[in-house]
């Protein structure tokens, strides 16, 4: 009988009744689109700055991420990149090995960091490939794959001749001559400003590092379960090696998405408060306008309680009808602007320096987040029910009749 | 039946525009009665009515139900008293506007918990009695005056209340329905064996009683 007279309720107060159910329409799709796009940016973020270089996951000795040097690498690194590879959650896998040394052209010199690699395993892993700007991206023998803001910094172009003096892991000399046969651009900085990669063939005759590595990298299918899956590979890894989750390799990052979190946060709690104060005065001018009828129906012995459960089933009936039809298009915005992400032209260019190195910025359509936001934006409307109820209650039945 | 002792009844007591709606009421009304409430505007028949209905409650005294002392009750004990024992009719009719005319009868009804077969029974009989069949599926928007304040009667008596209470329910309506009216409420009193106290100042109505009660400045005269 209660939700007949919610449901006559809302049928009869026309108006009333498409206002807020537009109301609560348009903020459930506002909500999901934003969380979405709030998601979205955060994992292209993270991908990016994963996928750049760092990869998910990173194998090394326990002391080389503090300390360093030649006694804390990797030996025996193809029996590691085996068991990673075999790890279901891995996606791709690649062991490196870095050494600083100083590199000069004829014009210029600088430190680099160079970098022996598996082009065909980086390929999977990183975004070395994909960063391309000039020359070629894998090539034999001598050849070096250079960072932009290095080549600029040593003034030499493709083909040009590089000198390289480093320390080698047996704590002796490398001293050779490198042509630069191709140079990349990531977007990030400090990387195309430090960075060089020989392959693997090369640096292993010239250094003398067969089968060691400094790094080796993991990706995963999803780099949020990155602690998780190291936590579960540990106990199969020797006592002095350990995996490091990106969430502690790279900390600016973490502390960066936590900022940007929180302030979508605090944006999303405006958003609720808007909508809770919209639909709570919405609510009350519509409960006000009534209280004659509930003074009618408290004075032929309707309780007050029973007259409380109407209204939250006015107000339960209109928000589901509401999320019934927002959260399907929400979620179909979501995973639309996934697939075609939205171009913001330059945006790659103003946050190159949290990663992202493209100007595409695709939602993540999530069923979770969606039931998520869509249940929220349901307790907030019961929520704002209560005050006008509240409100109504103050009223005795004859007070109430007499209301005008 | 109903007894009231010695109440009374103020409106912002001890502020400076203190009103004294009941002045040591005395007043006893017994099963099947059907008395009428006079007196001047202003002289405390609809307050009189509310403080019987437990719709206001009262500064001093008693109101007894039926050896139970009711003006005492919790507000959810007033309401399942008001929903059991007793049926409003009201000057401006009150109707849900949203239900229609058998769905205002049977509210009251379906509140109690009626079987849906006893409902339907009981809609039919009371408005052939009120002839008002053919409007039941009508909205209250959709009614004449004379036919709201009916499906408001039938609304009252459907549940088989013991005391019908009635604020003016003729104020509204021309010399035809108000007499109508009258004649349709006798013959409940008088068939049903419904208590029924109204209020009125129309001598027409009035003279329709079986009992007068006279109100002047809130005490009985």
């Amino acid at each position: 009988m209660l939700l007949r007279l919610a449901w006559r309720n809302i049928l009869f107060y026309k108006g009333r009744s498409l206002a807020t159910f537009l109301l609560t329409f348009c903020a459930a799709l506002l909500l999901i689109f934003y969380a979405a796009l709030m998601q979205g940016s955060h994992r292209t973020m993270l991908h990016s700055n994963l996928g750049i270089y760092t990869g998910a996951l990173q194998l090394q000795h326990q002391r080389y991420q503090e300390e360093g040097g030649s006694e804390h690498l990797i030996f025996g690194a193809a029996h590691w990149v085996d068991l990673l590879r075999r790890t279901p959650e891995v996606t791709a896998v690649s062991a490196r090995l870095e050494t600083v040394g100083i590199a000069a052209s004829r014009l210029a010199s600088g430190a680099v960091v160079l970098t022996g690699v598996d082009f065909s395993a980086e390929a999977d892993l990183s975004a070395l490939q994909k960063a391309l700007k000039s020359g070629v991206y894998a090539s034999e023998g001598l050849c070096l794959y250079v960072g932009s803001d290095l080549a600029r910094k040593l003034e030499v172009g493709l083909h040009d001749e590089l000198s390289f003096i480093g320390s080698a892991p047996d704590r002796g000399f490398v001293a050779e001559r490198f042509e630069v046969c191709g140079i990349f651009k990531t977007g990030l900085y400090d990387f195309d400003l430090n960075y060089a990669f020989l392959n693997r063939a090369a640096f292993d005759t010239l250094f003398r590092t067969h089968d060691t590595a400094s790094v080796i990298a993991v990706a995963l299918d999803d780099p949020l379960h990155a602690e998780a899956i190291g936590a579960r590979i540990a106990p199969l890894l020797e006592p002095h090696l350990r995996l490091y989750p990106w969430q502690e390799l790279l900390e600016d990052l973490l502390q960066m998405l936590s900022l940007d979190k929180i302030f979508g946060y605090v944006s999303l709690g405006l958003f609720f408060l808007v909508i809770f104060f919209v639909v709570m005065i919405y609510s009350f001018i519509n409960v006000s306008s009534r209280i004659k009828t509930f003074g009618m129906l408290r004075s032929i012995g309707m309780r007050q309680r029973q007259i409380d459960i109407v209204l939250l089933l006015e107000t339960l009936i209109l928000s589901l009808g509401a999320l019934a039809l927002a959260a399907p298009l929400g979620g179909f915005l979501a995973a639309w602007f996934e697939l075609h992400p939205i171009i913001i032209e330059g945006i790659a260019e103003n946050y190159k320096s949290y990663g992202i190195v493209s100007d595409a910025m695709p939602t993540c359509f999530d069923p979770a987040s969606i039931l998520r936001q869509s249940a929220l934006i349901l307790l907030l409307n019961l929520l704002s029910i209560l005050y006008p109820i509240g409100y109504l209650r103050r009223f005795s039945p004859t007070e109430a009749m007499r209301h005008v | 039946m109903i007894r009231l002792c010695r109440v009374n009844k103020r409106f912002y007591p001890g502020e400076a525009r203190e009103v004294h709606a009941l002045r040591d009421i005395d007043l006893s009304i017994q099963e099947g009665e059907f008395a009428v409430i006079t007196g001047p505007s202003g002289c405390g028949k609809t307050t009189l009515l509310n403080a019987i209905g437990l719709l206001d409650s009262i500064s001093s005294g008693e109101i007894w139900l039926d050896e139970r002392l009711i003006s005492a009750l919790g507000e959810h004990e007033k309401s399942d008293l008001r929903r059991d024992r007793m049926g409003f009719v009201f000057q401006a009719y009150n109707l849900v506007p949203v239900l229609s005319a058998r769905e205002n009868i049977a509210l009251i009804m379906q509140l109690r918990g009626f079987k849906p077969q006893q409902i339907e029974a009981r809609v039919a009989e009371v408005a052939q009695m009120l002839q008002i069949e053919h409007k039941l599926d009508a909205l209250p928007a959709r009614l004449s005056g004379g036919e709201q304040q009916r499906v408001a009667v039938a609304r009252a008596v459907a549940a088989k209340p013991s005391v019908i209470l009635a604020d003016e329910p003729t104020a509204n309506l021309d010399s035809h329905n108000a007499a109508l009216l009258m004649r349709m409420m006798r013959r409940l009193n008088e068939e049903e064996g419904i208590t029924v106290l109204f209020s009125s100042h129309d001598d027409d109505v009035i003279n329709a009683a079986k009992r007068i009660i006279r109100l002047k400045d809130g005490a009985l005269c």
